[in-house]
Parts: structure tokens; sequence; C-alpha cells
């Protein structure tokens, strides 16, 4: 049957929802955090179109989860434990628990600093922040908490009007683009920078979570092009406001120390360029980014242990009936919040290092990927074609060289000397 | 009674699929997945990961000690 153009737009309507939502969640505190501190380090130039590779390196790696998701009816852990067996299977859910957690603590960091900004203590704003996780939970469909979800994520393109009110340079913009340049010089602050908005874009809870949310939400091998839309037009709202943050802190750059710096002490360095409202709007996208990736990657979790522990596991479940599911969720998210309020805890740091984490775990969680969905026996027609393998080899290979990298700059940073950097 | 099926929509196919979609997607997760036996390269490969993401993650630890 043929379909009229407004009814295939509400069918899209109907279909987004995980590809926006994983694209927009990764788009959390840490990673603004890290792309504003690229902009405020670098300004235009290399950074801007490595970014934009970084999204389809995500795109790529998240359309496979789709037509496995479609395809199997399964979740990602689920289907690791039954494929793999439960050897295999424990190291990805180790792996992923360990990063899931370490990262949401990194999230409520993002919603404190950014809460900071405007004199809010610590503790009320990761309430804040818990207190909208039960909220968007509250109906028990997945459908309500997508759409609630979605709408808070699309916030996080706020951070495209404050680029525009630092007045950026667009010729400087455009010949980034063009031609990658200028190029910093690689040492190991670089090495930090590359790795940390490589791990801003593509990590491992983005598998499980988009490929979990698309059997929840109920796709179907016929529902996969729509699929690719969802996770296209989510890959490019995403880009656009990492692109967005890293204008509005060029303007900083070579004045500060970004390695440093705080969501609220970025919203205040970026004061005089963009007045007050400019500077609260990036500090309300900062706690955003936080609050929508606290959503995404507790129920990413939850999803996971439901999956191995074989417990009812749906965003549909009654509050009877999920118990263990939305015990996990709220457990986790709280015990993060709880760890962000110990005072002295070094909060930059923990932010830094979580990224690089993310990239060193990838690789491992790619090849289950590749090895599931280039499986014949589970995927039928749907197996991935020899384009899409050859993208997510690349994929693997340049996360691994990044990772070795950011290990040399580490072990031996006298190596880059010898490679002409500093 | 032919003349009766033919008149059915798609509002009402759209009805009956979203009746019927959750039962048949629990019926798929139901069914059993055999266990797949990883060969010896994919087995290298695994491993070989493993140490990476061990050793780096030490890597890690080291420079959060070091410039603590």
């Amino acid at each position: 049957m043929k379909r009229g153009f407004g009814s295939r737009i509400w069918l899209i309507w109907l279909l987004i929802g995980p590809g926006i939502l994983v694209m927009l969640g990764e788009n959390d505190g840490p990673s603004m955090l890290s792309y504003a501190a690229t902009g405020a380090k670098f300004g235009l130039g290399f950074f801007l179109p490595f970014v934009v590779l970084t999204f389809a390196m995500a795109f790529v790696v998240q359309e496979m989860t789709v037509r496995l998701g479609a395809a199997t009816h399964r979740g990602h852990a689920s289907l690791i434990f039954e494929r793999f067996g439960p050897f295999w299977g424990w190291f990805a859910m180790i792996d992923l628990g360990i990063g899931n957690f370490l990262t949401l603590i990194t999230e409520l960091i993002a919603v404190r600093a950014g809460m900071s900004f405007f004199g809010i203590p610590p503790w009320i704003s990761v309430l804040t922040a818990l207190a909208v996780l039960g909220a968007v939970l509250l109906s028990h469909r997945y459908w309500t908490w997508e759409r609630t979800t979605l709408l808070a994520a699309a916030f996080n393109l706020v951070f495209v009007p404050v680029a525009l009110m630092a007045h950026p340079d667009w010729s400087a913009f455009g010949h980034a683009f063009a031609t990658w340049q200028p190029v910093p010089s690689l040492d190991k602050d670089t090495v930090l920078i590359l790795l940390s908005d490589i791990g801003a874009t593509v990590t491992p809870w983005m598998l499980f979570f988009q490929q979990s949310a698309t059997v929840d939400k109920g796709l179907t091998a016929k529902d996969i092009h729509f699929g690719r839309i969802d996770t296209l037009l989510g890959a490019g709202l995403a880009a656009a406001a990492a692109l967005g943050t890293i204008v509005a802190t060029a303007p900083l750059a070579h004045h500060i120390s970004a390695s440093s710096f705080q969501a609220a002490q970025f919203a205040q360095a970026l004061q005089p360029i963009i007045g007050h409202f400019g500077a609260a709007l990036f500090a309300l996208g900062m706690v955003e980014a936080g609050i929508v990736a606290c959503i995404t990657i507790s129920t990413s979790s939850a999803y996971a242990f439901g999956e191995v522990a074989r417990k009812p596991h749906s965003l549909n479940l009654p509050a009877k009936e999920g118990k263990s599911f939305y015990a996990v969720l709220y457990t986790c998210a709280a015990a993060a919040g709880a760890i962000v309020l110990i005072p002295g805890l070094p909060l930059v740091f923990v932010v830094l290092v979580v990224n690089v984490i993310a990239v060193l775990a990838m690789p491992p969680a790619l090849v289950f990927l590749y090895l599931l969905v280039n499986d014949k026996d589970i995927m039928g027609d749907v197996k991935s074609p020899r384009w899409a393998n050859l993208l997510a080899g690349a994929v693997v290979v340049l996360l691994t060289a990044a990772g070795v990298l950011y290990g040399v700059s580490v072990v031996a940073p006298g190596a880059f000397a010898w490679l002409g950097g500093h | 009674m032919s003349e009766k099926y033919e008149h059915v929509g798609e509002a009402e196919e759209g009805f009956v699929l979203s009746a019927l979609e959750p039962d048949q997607l629990v019926r798929a997760a139901n069914k059993a997945m055999p266990r797949r036996q990883l060969r010896g390269g994919e087995l290298a490969l695994l491993w070989a990961l493993r140490v990476y993401v061990v050793f780096m993650l030490m890597v890690v630890f080291w420079q959060a000690w070091t410039t603590r």
C-alpha cells in the first residue's frame, strides 16, 4: 500500500525515539564539559570536523543495535549471554556496570555544577535530578517515558543559540571543516581531549540502551528503516549541540586553563562574552544534559540487569510487577547521587577519567556487536552488509589506536617529541 | 461476506496489529536461542581485547594516582 507524505511523516514521528534519545542522552554532562574544554583550549579548528566524524562512527555502531533488536526481539545483554555463554556475558556486564555507574556519578556532578551557577546547594541539585528521574517513570508506560524524555532531551539544542550569542568567526568555522586546520600539536593534553571527545560520542551503555529500547518500543524487522532515520536524526541533532558547545567556548581559547574547569566556571567565564542570559542558558544546558543522561543510563543498567537475571524488564511494567527493574534503576541513581555529595571528592578528575574509560571499554563491546550482527542464524536477511562491516572494523581500529595513543602519552610522553609533537 | 472484509481500513488494520504484535514479540523472545561456539580467531581477539582493557585501566589508575 502506497503511503502519502503526511502519513509517512506521522509514522516517522511514532517510530522515532530510541535513536534520538541515545544520541542526545550521550550528549551528557561529561560530554558537554569535554566539548566545552575542546573549544576553550583549541578554538575553531581540527576538532570541529573530528567531532562530526565521531558522530558518524556513533551512527554506524548504533544502527547495528537497531537491526539486532528488531530482528531478535532481545536486549544486548540477553543476546551476549544466550549466544556466547555466561563467561563472556559477565565480562560484558562488568564493563557495562562499572562504566554506567561511573558515568552516572559524572552526570550528577554536571547537574550539581550547572545548578551551582544559580547558587543552588549540591544536595538540592542531586535531589532535583532524582525527583525528575522518578517523575518520568511515574506513568509506567514506555511511550509516555519516551516522549517526556525526548522533550527534555530537546533542550540539549540550547547550546546552538548560545553559540550564536558568542558571535562566532564563520570564516574560521568554514575553514576548519574544509581543511581540518589548524591541527593541534600532539601532546598529552591533546590526546586526553581527543579521547574524551571520542568517549563523548561512542560508549558501551549506548549499545545496551538502544537495543533494549528498540525491543521495548516493539520495533520489528519491517521498522528498521525508521530506526535508521531515528538514529541519523539523533546523530545530527547531537552533533549540532556538540558543535554549538565548542563554538560557544571558542572565544575563551588560550585565555583559560580548560582542563580544570567545571560547568559553572565555563558559564561564568563566558558571561562577559555572551551575557548573563547566555551564561545561564549554558549552565541550564549542562543541568539538562546531566539529568537526561541520568534517566537513560540508569534505564540501561536496569534493562541489562533484568535481561541477565531473567526478571521482568520493561518501562511498561506496573511498579508491582517490575519491582527489581525499578529498584535497580533508582538504586543506581541514588547511590551515584550519594557519592557526588561526598565532601572533597575530586569531581573534575572523575569527569575526565570516565570518558577515557568509556573509550577503553568500547572495542570489546564492539567485537560482540560485530559477531552478533553477522550471525546469520539470528539475523537472517538483516545480517550486516560488507560495507557496514568495513565501517565497524574501522571504528574498532580507530578506538583501539586512540586508546593506545593515550597509553603512550601517559607511559612514555617523550615519544610524542619523536613524532613531531611536544 | 468477502465485501465485509474488503472494507477493513488502515485504522482497523493498525488496531489489530497493535493488539497482536506485543504477544508475537513475547513469543519470539521466549524461543530458546542456541549457544554459538566461538572460533579460535574470535576467542584470541576477545582475549587480546580483554588484556588491552585491563592493561589500559591500570594506566588510567596509575595516571590518577600520580596526578592527585
